[in-house]
């Protein structure tokens, strides 16, 4: 589950794209999945970034997304239906307008998380921080603030595993059945997590304060990112779309 | 060379924010161009924060009570940025994962080179010339995340060089690699100092290593530098190291002993390789007259059991194997990697250890025998559970293991509950648990209302030791139970084992080094892809060198002596693994004519 976010290799056109262009292509859809009414332009704008993602064969990190995502839709999609009561009944507390606006609700929950994940799917931390710096002025500090924490989730994580492993081998029963027990059993397992984690930070910061940290600049990334033709047509689609769902 | 030092250290002391007492007491050290300087020391020395005040991450990371002057090419580094600083000392910190700024290599080379202003015409000839020096051109479009901790460090260590500092700092680099990759790293370092002049400063257990590459030898003790000199006359100082918890290398003990038995004269330095002891002894025995050889035929066969190595235990014969083995296999979903085809039997009392490189398939076999994992073929029975029917909570009644990193198995706020923790989850009432572990913990001397957190990774370790011992388990699991642990913490952890064995637990130990085991495992068990590749008493394996080399293992130094003595001096000191054996056998020899 944490290695959904990791870079798979390509050479395909998204791939190659400047990664702003590709940030912007992903906000233009989710401004559009916002601003959408119809059903048909919600779907559309989802079918739109499936069909990139099996574009750039990262369709089996989508699904993997998809199957985290769907359960929480289907929460909000009762919730909703709980709360908006006009129209007709059709089933047990759920009427036509609450399954309308849940089901719109839960295409903009897929439309809004599925972009960035193929954004990220495609595209390296350090290339996608660097060209922020480069063509957004991001100061660098919070491109690898940012980057930094999403390097380290899968390293929390698999920490996290060693001490469950740890305590397991010790007789903490989390192989119970039981969810609420194994959530109860997991609390104290944070202060070990938070020692490490807390080190490692730190650690962290200072290794990279002596490699000249400070000193980088907007000019320093020896890779430039310059937006061409493509990347433009990328954007000239991003603000196409963000215009065809305010209209529709 | 002392003329122009890098890095000069003057009457340097230091005490952290909120420390009792100081770090660092008076301190004073150069180190100049070129020079491969090795610190070695017990635990709580000072090391580290020697490390720390060489590379400008003290004061400017690290905040306290700082006295004296630290001096990087004539500049106090108060007076410096850390920026500045870190172009001439270039450092690897402990924790390599968190040295590591990027996902991939080629990544990871070119941030220092970035930020330093490298004009960007340079950046590809350094990027590859620094990948070359240590050895890992190949890796330069890897992921980090997918290289081994060998791999991971000479990548630290290729973007610091790329850098090109005058001196490089490193802390501990090869605490968790196997021998192999260990020797690796070093002989990276020892290329670099050569082939660019740079001053390499390494702090290290590895007491072999540093008397085989190193040119000088600091030793440090209670924050103050106690020894400082070539390998060969600090490692002459055997006793007053032992005193202060540090181990000299074995080759060094044996020419150290010949020395006090009279057998060699007086004020005769120290071996510090193999070679250099093998050519001494062959000097010692050289025959003075043709044929009198002959007349050391008195002389005892290489022991059967020696009374220096680990005593056989009072396994019984006919007693039943309390973790049994029979082919058993597994493999992790997607690498394929895993074990396969394992038998293996244990008896009560008996201590075993399970030797190969990184990657042998030695933690996987650590899980299938604790229950972490099941086994896809064949069966585990443990204490006369099958592991692939039993709850892993059950089975932690009678298997407890001790892992590599004490913090993972802490998680209470003291010593005392801490131990008594397991206990309690199997079901002993609160007061009963606490009275079994206060008397664990007085045993073993710890503070039982500290936080384990506040102590040391040596006392960390004793804690966790102390939550297996009060489990009074039927075996006990030890994955790396000496790692990052300095000799004289070591020798307690492993003591306390060997007694647990005595009391009649099964023993299985995971261990990179050849030293412990063949101390202290009666039995070896060698691995490689995945599957055993030999096994016998730790005497004979030490002694098969093309076994070992198959699994890119090599004997510890005294059974590489012997062999090396057995083959071209007389055979009858081959097979022997202790110190005391082979200068037995000399001295027998030597008397004999």
């Amino acid at each position: 589950m944490v290695r959904v976010i990791d870079y798979v290799e390509g050479d395909t056109l998204l791939h190659r794209l400047n990664p702003v262009a590709k940030l912007a292509l992903a906000a233009g859809i989710i401004v559009a999945t916002f601003l959408a009414r119809t059903w048909a332009v919600l779907v559309a704008l989802l079918v739109l970034t499936l069909v990139l993602g099996a574009y750039a064969h990262v369709s089996d990190r989508l699904r993997s997304i998809l199957k985290v995502l769907l359960p929480v839709a289907a929460v909000m999609l009762a919730l909703q239906c709980a709360f908006v009561t006009g129209g007709d009944h059709v089933l047990l507390w759920m009427t036509t307008d609450g399954l309308t606006s849940g089901g719109k609700a839960c295409l903009r929950l897929l439309g809004v998380a599925l972009p960035l994940i193929l954004v990220l799917t495609v595209t390296r931390l350090n290339d996608l921080a660097n060209a922020c710096v480069e063509v957004l002025h991001v100061p660098y500090r919070y491109a690898f603030t940012f980057t930094t924490a999403l390097r380290f989730v899968p390293v929390f994580g698999q920490e996290m595993n060693a001490i469950m492993e740890a305590q397991t081998a010790r007789g903490v029963e989390y192989d119970t059945k039981n969810p609420f027990r194994k959530l109860r059993l997991m609390l104290p397992l944070c202060i070990p997590l938070l020692v490490s984690s807390v080190g490692k930070t730190d650690a962290t910061a200072l290794a990279a304060e002596q490699r000249g940290f400070y000193l980088r600049t907007r000019e320093s990334s020896y890779r430039r990112y310059p937006l061409e033709a493509a990347d433009w047509a990328c954007v000239a689609l991003a603000c196409s779309l963000v215009v065809l769902g305010a209209a529709l | 060379m002392q003329q122009d030092p890098i890095i000069q250290m003057r009457d340097v002391s230091f005490t952290y924010a909120g420390a009792p007492a100081p770090s660092l007491e008076h301190v004073t050290l150069g180190v100049g161009a070129g020079e491969f300087v090795g610190v070695v020391g017990p635990s709580g020395a000072g090391k580290s924060t020697l490390a720390a005040a060489m590379s400008g991450a003290i004061p400017h990371h690290f905040s306290g009570e700082l006295y004296g002057a630290t001096l990087v090419c004539g500049r106090d580094t108060c007076e410096s940025s850390l920026t500045d600083i870190s172009r001439v000392v270039g450092s690897v910190l402990q924790d390599i994962d968190a040295q590591m700024v990027s996902s991939v290599v080629e990544d990871e080379m070119l941030f220092g080179l970035e930020n330093f202003g490298v004009p960007h015409d340079e950046i590809p000839g350094r990027v590859e010339e620094a990948l070359s020096t240590v050895g890992a051109a190949a890796l330069r479009h890897r992921e980090i995340s997918t290289l081994s901790g060998g791999q991971k460090q000479k990548v630290a260590i290729a973007a610091i060089l790329a850098l090109r500092p005058r001196a490089l700092v490193l802390d501990e680099p090869t605490a968790a690699l196997d021998p192999a990759s260990s020797e690796l790293v070093f002989e990276t370092l020892r290329r670099v100092r050569e082939r660019e002049g740079i001053a390499v400063v390494v702090i290290e257990q590895k007491v072999a290593l540093l008397a085989e590459h190193c040119d000088r030898v600091v030793v440090m003790s209670g924050g103050r530098v106690e020894l400082d000199g070539a390998p060969r006359e600090v490692f002459a100082h055997a006793g007053e190291l032992r005193a202060m918890g540090v181990d000299s290398p074995r080759v060094a003990r044996v020419t150290n002993s010949l020395v006090e038995k009279g057998l060699l004269a007086p004020g005769t330095p120290p071996s510090l390789t193999v070679d250099e002891a093998h050519d001494a002894v062959a000097a010692l025995l050289a025959p003075k007259e043709p044929g009198g050889a002959s007349a050391a035929s008195g002389l005892r066969p290489a022991p059967a059991r020696s009374p220096h190595a680990p005593a056989s235990r009072p396994h019984a014969e006919g007693a039943e194997p309390v973790v049994r083995l029979e082919g058993v296999g597994f493999s992790y979903a997607g690498t394929g990697d895993g074990v396969s085809g394992v038998d293996m039997s244990v008896y009560p009392g008996e201590l075993v250890g399970v030797i190969g490189q990184n990657g042998a398939g030695k933690t996987t076999l650590t899980k299938l025998l604790n229950g972490l994992l099941r086994p896809a073929a064949g069966r585990v029975l443990m204490a006369g559970m099958d592991t692939r029917t039993t709850p892993i909570s059950t089975l932690a009644r009678e298997v407890s293991t001790l892992f590599q990193n004490p913090d993972r198995q802490l998680c209470k706020n003291t010593v005392i509950d801490e131990v008594a923790f397991g206990p309690e989850l199997h079901g002993v009432a609160r007061e009963e648990a606490l009275a079994r572990a206060g008397r664990v913990v007085e045993r073993f001397g710890l503070p039982a209302d500290e936080s384990p957190f506040v102590l040391s990774r040596g006392q960390r370790q004793m804690v966790a030791l102390a939550s297996v011992v009060v489990m009074d388990p039927r075996v006990v699991l030890l994955d790396e139970p000496t790692a990052g642990l300095d000799y004289r913490e070591c020798m307690t952890v492993m003591d306390t084992v060997r007694e647990l064995a005595e009391r009649g637990c099964a023993v299985v130990m995971v261990c990179h080094d050849m030293e412990v085991v063949s101390d202290f495992a009666e039995r070896v068990l060698v691995m490689a892809d995945g599957r055993v590749v030999g096994r016998g008493p730790t005497d004979e394996v030490f002694a098969q060198g093309d076994l070992l080399a198959r699994a890119s293992l090599r004997a510890p130094e005294v059974a590489r002596l012997s062999a090396a003595l057995a083959a071209d001096v007389d055979a009858r000191l081959g097979g022997r693994t202790q110190v005391g054996d082979l200068v037995d056998a000399i001295g027998e020899m030597v008397r004999n004519g």
